[in-house]
């Protein structure tokens, strides 16, 4: 007995070499190493702006704002920098979420075309592919901003494509800007909201019992029509209730032909920079797409077929469900990389955050200070789409077994 | 042993860190502060950092040292910064930075020149990427305050100006209501346009791009209807866009800023700031001595100001930091003010006389102390 338990205490190695202390060791170094590198970087910082008389604060954000933003009549150059700050998430919020919107579809009907029988349709997706993979998309950025804007078909301002049905313009494009019919508030909106938020909720319970009916019973459940006829009945209601507090508003030419009274417009640079990323980005979102159908166990397909369901019923309910649980993961990445890509809008002078950010200093605010609120603007835009991807696909994800 | 090996890795990188942020040294000026031994009594107080810019090291005895000058400027700007057919830097301003090297290291080619967007000019002055910037930058209260630079002697006198497309008719600024106007970001002409506009209560829509590459296609093109920059810029792009074959250009008689261009360098280096003023301002001195490059070599003259500006009378220059002949170098290596003008404003069609930067003597506002 105590001969083994001293011939455990010789065969212990000297602390340096002891797995449990240097263990500790370790990781206090590691700790202290990146704080000095911190410190260093901060002292250095610290000195150097002493030296050169810059503060180090964040005053200037209280500051007047001195410049105009593009394609945003509503902001005043008298505003301080952080309603600059706002108007330039707002804009980036708007190019990413478009972005992913058009990356989701054009991605997904890709995804499916590489794989489909037809030789032609499967070509064509794979050029697709091949063509926005292979270019950075700052290059395609820029073709769209030149070749369709710049240097394309469209008239200038004054002489918009007017596309009218029965005197109410449809559309209008030009070099600048693009028109579309939007809607315009006329009264108070405060009623119309609160019937339709008891309308949203009448509907998923609908749409809730529908789905337990076919559940229990199997009958045909047309959840979809039942929802949507419900919801319309609820927007009529709510309309006429609050004595029609909105109505539409038609895009026109002002009176010197060189703003848009009425409906929604597009600028220039958030098409083709909205565009250009939804492309590129459809293009991995696609492969994704294609690799997590392929992912799908044959036997699945082999069975729907036995089942003989239909090619596009085999791909809605047996495949797709699968392979889209598959696919979320790194379609998170392609989102996120879509986010953070927006900022390369500046070569098309779209003013997101990073562009007015950058102009913003080159009217003499802080260099240091700016770029800090950009990364942290980043990061949250990031780390919140990350959130909720994740929490959905927490939810939706495969239960092996 | 793959863990003793990693531990002496991390116990050196410690080391190594330690040093750099204990001993007030690092990047390009260890050299200089090891030859220097130490002696500094103040190191502490800010060693650590760029180019030297503490009270014992100036960037002028630096750039002396490293025998070239950083120069930030511009390379899409005719007439003042721009890459010819050759590939070589050409420009009013570039031939100040050949001025300024030629006066301080005595060779006016020794120059490195480094291109700048708007944007990014301050951010490189700041940091010492570049020793000194002569970009047809505007002097302003703003930037001299908060930008952490001197502005030196103004080079160029200008103000803002609105260029449209000659067909249009346009002639006041109150025919752009609700217009598209081009212009570059994060320079005075942006913030200036607001001011004007603003105060005239005129609806305007910026159309904003990082360079004038990028801005000309858009303006000719009609994506703007008006293009607003400095006269001189709006002047070479018109040159420049007639002589291709584009449509007739409209500049409008209405400039509506003053716009002061001039050499720029970083804040806290008095000796560096002084001799590249010195520099500068020799040119405009030699112009008004009739002191122009085919005639500086042997020029004879009584007046003592003359001898001393040649290097031949007093030692005035000595306590600038720059030789006796610097004013000599610089005039016979570039020329002086008339030339470098006539050799790079005059094309772009822009007249000396009459402008304000015509010399005093003539009623223009290009006006240097004497040289006593």
């Amino acid at each position: 007995m105590t001969a083994t338990q001293e011939r455990r205490e010789v065969a212990r190695p000297p602390f340096w070499r002891d797995i449990r202390v240097l263990r500790v060791v370790l990781q206090i170094v590691a700790v202290a190493a990146v704080f000095f590198l911190f410190r260093w970087f901060y002292i250095n910082l610290v000195d150097s702006f002493d030296r050169l008389g810059i503060a180090l604060n964040f005053d200037f954000l209280t500051s007047r704002t001195g410049f105009a933003i593009p394609y945003d009549a509503n902001f005043q150059s008298d505003s301080p920098v952080w309603q600059m700050y706002l108007v330039g998430i707002k804009n980036t919020f708007l190019a990413g979420f478009c972005g992913i919107i058009i990356a989701s579809i054009v991605g997904l009907i890709v995804g499916v075309s590489r794989l489909s029988d037809n030789w032609l349709v499967a070509r064509l997706a794979t050029l697709y592919v091949e063509i926005f993979r292979n270019i950075p998309p700052l290059v395609i950025i820029i073709f769209f901003g030149f070749a369709l804007f710049f240097f394309g078909p469209f008239p200038i301002f004054a002489d918009s494509w007017e596309i009218a049905i029965a005197g109410n313009n449809l559309l209008i494009l030009n070099k600048d800007r693009w028109g579309i019919p939007g809607v315009a508030q006329t009264g108070d909106l405060l009623l119309f909201w609160i019937i339709l938020g008891v309308g949203i909720v009448v509907t998923f319970v609908i749409w809730r019992w529908r789905t337990r009916v076919f559940d229990t019973t199997g009958e045909p459940h047309h959840r979809v029509v039942w929802s949507l006829l419900v919801f319309l009945g609820f927007f009529l209601v709510a309309f006429f209730a609050a004595g029609a507090p909105f109505e539409m508003s038609w895009p026109a030419l002002s009176e010197n032909r060189r703003i848009f009274v009425g409906g929604f417009a597009f600028n220039w640079g958030f098409i083709s920079l909205t565009l250009a990323l939804g492309l590129y980005t459809a293009s991995h979102i696609g492969e994704i797409i294609r690799g997590s159908i392929l992912a799908v166990a044959t036997g699945q397909s082999e069975a729907a077929n036995a089942l003989a369901l239909s090619s596009f019923q085999r791909y809605r309910f047996v495949v797709l469900p699968q392979a889209l649980r598959i696919a979320l993961p790194p379609t998170i990445n392609q989102y996120l990389n879509l986010i953070k890509n927006t900022s390369l809008g500046v070569a098309v002078g779209y003013a997101e955050v990073t562009a007015l950010t950058r102009t913003s200093i080159g009217n003499g605010r802080p260099t240091f200070q700016s770029i800090i609120i950009l990364m942290a603007v980043y990061l949250t835009f990031s780390l919140v789409v990350s959130l909720i991807l994740n929490i959905v696909n927490r939810r939706l994800a495969l239960v092996e077994r | 042993m793959k863990r003793y090996r990693f531990l002496v890795a991390l116990a050196a990188l410690m080391l190594i860190l330690a040093a750099c942020s204990d001993s007030g040294s690092d990047g390009d000026t260890t050299t200089t502060a090891a030859d220097d031994g130490g002696s500094d009594s103040t190191t502490d107080s800010g060693g650590e950092g760029d180019g030297g810019t503490d009270s014992g090291e100036s960037l002028l005895d630096t750039v002396r040292e490293r025998g070239n000058i950083v120069c930030g400027v511009n390379e899409t700007l005719p007439g003042f910064g721009i890459i010819d057919a050759d590939g070589n830097f050409t420009g009013f301003d570039i031939d100040f930075c050949r001025v300024v090297a030629a006066a301080v290291l005595g060779d006016s080619e020794a120059v490195e020149y480094f291109p700048l967007t708007a944007e990014a000019r301050f951010p490189a002055l700041q940091s010492g990427e570049i020793d000194l910037m002569i970009r047809n930058t505007t002097w302003t209260a703003l930037r001299d305050g908060q930008e952490g630079a001197t502005f030196l002697h103004t080079t160029f006198y200008d103000g803002q100006g609105m260029m449209v497309p000659a067909s249009t008719g346009f002639t006041t600024l109150e025919e752009l209501a609700d217009a598209n106007i081009c212009v570059l970001s994060g320079t005075t002409t942006e913030l200036n346009l607001n001011a004007v506009f603003n105060a005239r209560g005129i609806p305007f829509n910026p159309v904003v791009f990082e360079d004038n590459t990028q801005l000309r296609p858009a303006y000719e093109e009609g994506n703007c209807e008006a293009w607003t920059s400095d006269a001189s810029q709006l002047a070479a792009f018109k040159a420049s866009i007639e002589e291709e074959g584009g449509e007739d250009q409209f500049i409008m008689a209405e400039i509506f800023s003053k716009e002061p261009l001039g050499p720029v360098v970083r804040d806290g280096d008095s000796d560096w700031a002084q001799a590249v003023d010195w520099a500068v301002m020799s040119t405009i001195q030699a112009w008004e001595f009739g002191i122009d490059s085919s005639n500086v070599d042997g020029f004879e003259s009584e007046d003592p100001n003359i001898q001393n500006f040649l290097g031949a009378g007093t030692d005035a220059a000595a306590g600038l930091g720059l030789s006796d002949d610097f004013a000599v170098n610089a005039i016979s290596q570039v020329g002086n003010y008339k030339e470098i003008y006539d050799a790079n404003i005059v094309p772009i069609g822009l007249s000396l006389e009459g402008s304000p930067n015509d010399l005093w003597t003539n009623g223009g506002l290009q006006y240097v102390p004497p040289y006593r």
